[in-house]
């Protein structure tokens, strides 16, 4: 058995604007997900489509989807199915790109969005594994490969090697208010990278206490 | 949470309470929420699946961008009214609603995904049915989603939900049994008789493909949730009436993960295979995208 649906509301749930919670839902949530990881709306995305998301991506409206979630839109917002427009209009470039090969997370159901802003680039795999829930199985960031294991939360926090911060004290926070399963720390030349799976979804305010406290964390 | 329908059903029976309950219990303390909290949501979902019952069958209906499917919800309740129909009205009440449904999902309006987009006509079509049938109240109206989300996370952990990954056996299959379940117990039966009713149900629809024209959730997925509401409707009385699945529930689940697992990926949401792969299926995708597979 796998623990992928925590929520009741994951299978009662979402409201959202139709017409798929895979393909559109889904896509909505992975293109929210890019945006936190990058903190914002980048000046450039390229979405590669694999699987069923390549060969039905344009009859489910997966591309305004992602499109939404990029710009930081909710499933259910009704600007939800603009979004490509708004996108435009706000001088956002967002290309799509059916890919043939295996899909590198290896699921039917994956979009690998490159976000590109002045010299910051990020990368963020994701795929919907239905009912709108999905599953983020890779990031790049600072040029680290981070693979993170099951649903959403995640937890990023990003320290640059002179910094010396060992995140004891995030580690001691999250441990009193949002425990997690799993633990990984990255490295470069550069940058540390701790990388947390949390065991529940994030409540909104608990999130909010993070984010207050901590510059440098990114809560998928 | 709960791993396998055997452990909801004995847990249920122990402590004498409906699955609703237990179900409402495991998500105030898997989730750190309140109950007040969790009851005003899936309330807010059930005046969301009124809402799209109620658009898709008023006036002329409602009409996907694609000119494909919509006004099919507004066609049966004008028939109910004028015809002595075969089914009898209930079903085909049931059948209104669940279409009414998926015409405004395919609209892109606005629905509540139970458990998928593609599905979403199938639960609502039981429940609006019952409420009239049955007399239901808001509360029990809250139940019966609570019950069905609740045999929705077992099939969902244990097998998937996702056409692109099991097929709409997955789907609309997957709905189907959590509303022959959640039906079983807001008329009163048993959480045994309710396993017994998602296993039925389940059952019925095994190797059902996921073939949609044109990649679009329109052609055949509405009339497939009318299919769901009705099996559902029936696989419950079935369970009410004291038949049995031969095969345990658990391992109905775990058969229909396995048949999607070998579902070749042409007939797994790739509108491909099936109706999708038919002369007519590709010359509707070539008409509305202008491009051959």
């Amino acid at each position: 058995m796998s623990n992928l649906y925590r929520s009741v509301f994951d299978i009662i749930g979402p409201i959202m604007i139709g017409p798929s919670s895979s393909h559109t839902a889904g896509a909505v949530a992975i293109g929210r997900a890019a945006n936190d990881l990058f903190g914002g709306i980048p000046e450039r995305v390229i979405v590669h489509y694999y699987g069923s998301f390549a060969k039905t991506h344009r009859g489910h409206g997966t591309d305004y989807a992602i499109a939404a979630g990029v710009l930081g839109f909710d499933a259910s917002d009704p600007r939800v199915s603009n979004s490509r427009q708004i996108a435009r209009e706000q001088g956002i470039d967002i290309r799509f790109v059916e890919e043939s090969g295996e899909s590198p997370i290896h699921h039917p159901n994956t979009a690998v969005l490159d976000l590109i802003g002045g010299d910051k680039r990020v990368q963020i795999s994701g795929c919907s594994i239905g009912g709108g829930t999905i599953e983020i199985r890779n990031i790049r960031l600072h040029g680290i490969d981070i693979k993170p294991t099951g649903p959403l939360s995640i937890i990023l926090y990003v320290t640059t090697n002179t910094e010396r911060d060992n995140g004891i004290s995030l580690i001691e926070d999250l441990n009193r208010l949002a425990p997690f399963d799993k633990k990984q720390v990255l490295k470069n030349n550069e940058y540390t990278i701790y990388e947390f799976d949390l065991k529940q979804q994030l409540q909104e305010g608990i999130r909010g206490f993070f984010v207050n406290k901590y510059e440098n964390i990114i809560c998928l | 949470m709960y791993a396998s329908i055997e452990e909801l059903v004995s847990d249920a029976t122990i402590k004498n309470l409906p699955i609703s309950e237990l179900v409402i219990q495991a998500e105030c303390n898997d989730m750190n929420v309140s109950r007040n909290n969790v009851w005003r949501k899936m309330k807010h979902n059930l005046d969301t699946m009124r809402l799209a019952v109620s658009r898709g069958a008023h006036g002329i209906g409602v009409h996907s961008k694609t000119g494909l499917t919509g006004g099919d919800a507004v066609k049966i309740k004008d028939y109910r009214k004028s015809h002595k129909t075969l089914s009898g009205d209930m079903i085909m009440s049931a059948v209104q609603s669940a279409i009414a449904t998926n015409e405004v999902n395919a609209a892109m309006g606005v629905i509540c995904a139970t458990p998928t987009a593609g599905s979403s006509g199938t639960l609502p079509g039981v429940l609006f049915t019952l409420e009239k049938r049955l007399g239901l109240d808001e509360e029990q109206m809250v139940r019966f989603l609570f019950t069905a989300g609740g045999f929705g996370m077992v099939i969902a952990n244990n097998a998937c939900i996702a056409g692109a990954t099991g097929g709409c056996q997955a789907e609309v299959g997957s709905a189907s049994g959590m509303g022959a379940a959640a039906a079983v117990e807001v008329a009163g039966g048993t959480p045994k008789q309710s396993a017994n009713a998602m296993a039925i149900a389940i059952s019925n629809l095994l190797g059902l493909v996921c073939d949609p024209i044109a990649g679009l959730v329109e052609v055949p997925c509405i009339n497939r949730n009318a299919i769901g509401s009705s099996n559902a409707l029936i696989s419950a009385d079935m369970a009410l009436a004291g038949c049995e699945s031969m095969i345990p529930a658990d391992e109905v689940i775990s058969a229909m993960d396995k048949v999607g697992k070998n579902m070749p990926e042409s007939l797994r949401e790739t509108g491909i295979g099936g109706l999708a792969g038919t002369p007519t299926g590709q010359e509707i995708r070539m008409r509305i995208f202008g491009k051959n597979l």
